[in-house]
C-alpha cells in the first residue's frame, strides 16, 4: 500500500528502461551485420547510440562492450541517487558481486607483476570503490582485510577466509568463491528481512544464482586439485539443491554424474534435456535462458524490489549477447552466432 | 657391332634411370607441397576454432576473468619449447629440423617429461627451456597426469576452477602450435625437394 510513496518514482523509471530492452527483431538486425561498423550502426538506432556515436573506426569488440556498460552504470547511479532506505541498500548489494571480481582481479594481476593502472583500467565500473588500488600492496589475505576491505561493505564476508597464508592461483580462487557465497546468503537473508513480494521473487531468483553457482563451480573444479570437502565448502547454504543436492555434487566427476543429479529436480529438467550426453558446451545458454525467463517474470508482479535486481541482470545479459554477435562478426563466425545468444524478448 | 648394341642398351637405361629419378623427385615435391597447403587450411582452421572458444569462454566466464592483464609477467621457464636440428638428407646436405616438445617446463628443480612431436638426434637448444638432453631421449611412459598438470598451471592464470571452454581453447591452440612445427618441417622437405628437381632441370637441359 504505502510502496509507491518511496518507491513508485524508481519502479516506473526502471519499468520505463525495461521497455528499451533490444528486441528479436534488433538481434536479427545485429547478427546479419558484417562488420563492428554495421552494428554501430545499427546500435545507433537504440538507447546505446549516444553511448557509440563518437568511437572511432576500426572499433574493437571491447569498447562497444565497455560504452554499452557505461550506459548500464549511468541508469544504476541515477536509480541509486534517487533511492531512500531500503531501496539504496538493496540496490547497493547488487552492486557486490562486481565488487569482489574486481578485488579478485587486482590482487591476481598483482600476483602476475602487473601494473596497478592497467588492472584498474579492466574492472567493472559497478564495482569500483575508493581505496581498491590499495588492493595491490597486500602479501596475504589478513593484510587485504586490515588494509583495505575492512572500511568497505565486503569486509562482514571476509570472517571465513582470513589466513596468513600467502596468496597464490587456489587461495585466490577459494577466497572468490567464499566471498560469493558469503555475498549471496547475506543478500538471501536481506530480501527475506524485507519481506512481501520482494522476499518472495528474490528469493527464488538467488536460489537459482545458487544452485547455478553450484553447478559451475562442480563442472569446472573437474579434474583440478580442488577436494571434494574444498569443493562443498564453496556451495552456498540455501537454493534448491540444499542440501542434499549439495552432498550428491560434491562427488561428481564427470558431466554426466552432474546431470544425474540434476536431473532429480524438475526446475532443472528441462535445462539438462536440452543437452547431449557428455557435452557440457550449451550448459551456460541453457542456464541463461532459464535465468531471463525468470527475471522477466518479476516484472508481471508490482511493488516489489525485485524489479531493479531483474533490469540489471537482463542488462548485462543483453551486453553478453552484444560482446558474443560483435565477437562472432568480428572472427567472420557468424554461423555461430546463435550459440549464446539469448532472447529477452 | 654387339659392342654397339651393348652400349647403346646401356645409354638407353642410363636415360630411363634419370628419368625414374627425375619423375620421383617430382612426384615426392608435389607431394610435400599438397601436403604444406593441406596444413596451411588445417592450421587456419584450428586457429579460427581456437578463437571462437577463447570468446566463449570469455562470454562465460566475464570479461574480467579472462583478459591480457592478467598473464604472469613473472620470469619463468617456457613450458612448451622448440628445438632445431640438422638432419641429413641423402648424405649431401642437411636441412633443418623443428621438435616440439610440450609442457615440459620445470619449476624449482624439479624435471618433468615432456611430449615430443618428432624423432631427433642430438639437439641444439634455442630458447631458455630447463631440458636437458637426457630428459630429451625419454619420449616413452610420459605420464598424462603431468601434462594435465602442465595444462592446468598454466591455465591457472585465469583462475583456478575455470570453464571447460577455456580449456577447449587451449588444447585447439596446443593443436595449432603442432601443425605450425609439422608446417616448417613441411616447407624445409619442400624447398628441398624443389632444389632438387630444379638441379635435375638443369642437369638435362645442360
Amino acid at each position: 500500500m504505502t510502496f509507491n510513496i518511496h518507491g513508485g518514482y524508481l519502479e516506473a523509471i526502471v519499468r520505463g528502461y525495461r521497455a528499451g530492452l533490444l528486441t528479436a527483431a534488433d538481434y536479427n538486425n545485429l547478427c546479419q551485420c558484417e562488420t563492428l561498423d554495421d552494428i554501430k550502426m545499427h546500435l545507433s538506432a537504440t538507447e546505446y547510440g549516444p553511448y557509440l556515436q563518437n568511437e572511432p573506426s576500426p572499433l574493437h569488440t571491447t569498447t562497444i562492450v565497455e560504452k554499452c556498460t557505461l550506459k548500464l552504470v549511468d541508469e544504476y547511479k541515477h536509480m541509486l541517487c534517487q533511492a531512500t532506505e531500503p531501496l539504496s541498500t538493496f540496490l547497493e548489494y547488487i552492486t557486490y558481486g562486481h565488487m569482489i571480481d574486481n578485488v579478485v582481479l587486482i590482487v591476481t594481476g598483482t600476483l602476475h607483476e602487473r601494473d596497478v593502472q592497467e588492472l584498474l583500467e579492466k574492472c567493472h565500473p559497478l564495482g569500483m570503490f575508493d581505496s581498491i588500488a590499495t588492493l595491490a600492496v597486500a602479501q596475504n589475505m589478513r593484510e587485504l582485510y586490515r588494509l583495505v576491505l575492512v572500511d568497505t561493505p565486503l569486509a562482514p564476508y571476509f570472517s571465513e577466509c582470513i589466513t596468513s597464508e600467502d596468496l597464490d592461483d587456489m587461495n585466490i580462487e577459494i577466497m572468490r568463491n567464499t566471498l560469493y557465497k558469503a555475498y549471496l546468503e547475506d543478500f538471501y537473508k536481506f530480501c527475506q528481512k524485507l519481506g512481501g513480494a520482494t522476499a518472495e521473487i528474490m528469493s527464488d531468483l538467488l536460489a537459482f544464482e545458487a544452485d547455478r553457482r553450484a553447478v559451475n563451480i562442480t563442472i569446472n573444479s573437474i579434474g583440478t586439485e580442488l577436494t571434494r570437502d574444498d569443493r562443498r565448502k564453496l556451495y552456498s547454504n540455501f537454493g534448491l539443491l540444499y542440501p542434499y543436492g549439495h552432498e550428491e555434487l560434491a562427488v561428481c566427476e564427470d558431466i554426466d554424474q552432474v546431470r544425474g543429479v540434476m536431473e532429480k529436480y524438475p526446475p532443472y529438467q528441462s535445462i539438462f534435456s536440452k543437452l547431449s550426453y557428455g557435452e557440457s558446451q550449451m550448459l551456460d545458454k541453457a542456464f541463461y535462458e532459464e535465468e531471463v525467463k525468470r527475471l522477466c517474470l518479476a516484472f508481471e508482479q508490482q511493488f516489489h524490489y525485485g524489479v531493479f535486481f531483474a533490469y540489471m541482470r537482463l542488462r548485462e545479459q543483453e551486453i553478453r549477447n552484444l560482446m558474443w554477435i560483435s565477437e562472432c562478426v568480428a572472427q567472420n563466425q557468424k554461423s555461430r552466432v546463435h550459440d549464446s545468444v539469448v532472447f529477452i524478448f | 657391332m654387339m659392342e654397339d648394341q651393348e652400349e647403346k642398351g646401356n645409354a638407353e637405361n642410363g636415360i630411363g634411370r634419370q628419368k625414374q629419378v627425375k619423375d620421383e623427385y617430382l612426384l615426392q615435391f608435389l607431394d610435400s607441397l599438397d601436403g604444406y597447403l593441406t596444413l596451411l587450411d588445417s592450421l587456419s582452421s584450428t586457429l579460427s576454432q581456437g578463437w571462437l572458444e577463447l570468446a566463449s569462454a570469455r562470454h562465460a566466464m566475464g570479461a574480467s576473468r579472462i583478459n591480457g592483464a592478467l598473464l604472469d609477467l613473472k620470469v619463468h621457464a617456457a613450458a612448451t619449447s622448440l628445438k632445431v636440428s640438422e638432419q641429413d638428407v641423402d648424405s649431401m646436405e642437411s636441412q633443418p629440423c623443428f621438435t616440439l616438445c610440450k609442457w615440459a617446463s620445470s619449476d624449482n628443480g624439479e624435471r618433468s617429461s615432456g611430449e615430443e612431436k618428432s624423432l631427433s638426434p642430438q639437439l641444439r637448444h634455442r630458447n631458455n627451456s630447463q631440458l636437458s638432453e637426457e630428459k630429451v631421449s625419454t619420449r616413452t611412459g610420459t605420464p598424462l597426469i603431468l601434462v594435465d598438470q602442465q595444462r592446468q598451471k598454466s591455465l591457472s592464470v585465469f583462475g583456478v576452477l575455470v570453464s571447460p571452454k577455456l580449456r577447449s581453447a587451449q588444447l585447439s591452440f596446443e593443436r595449432a602450435l603442432e601443425t605450425l612445427v609439422e608446417i616448417a618441417n613441411l616447407h624445409t622437405t619442400m624447398l628441398s625437394m624443389f632444389e632438387q628437381v630444379h638441379k635435375e632441370l638443369e642437369n638435362t637441359n645442360g
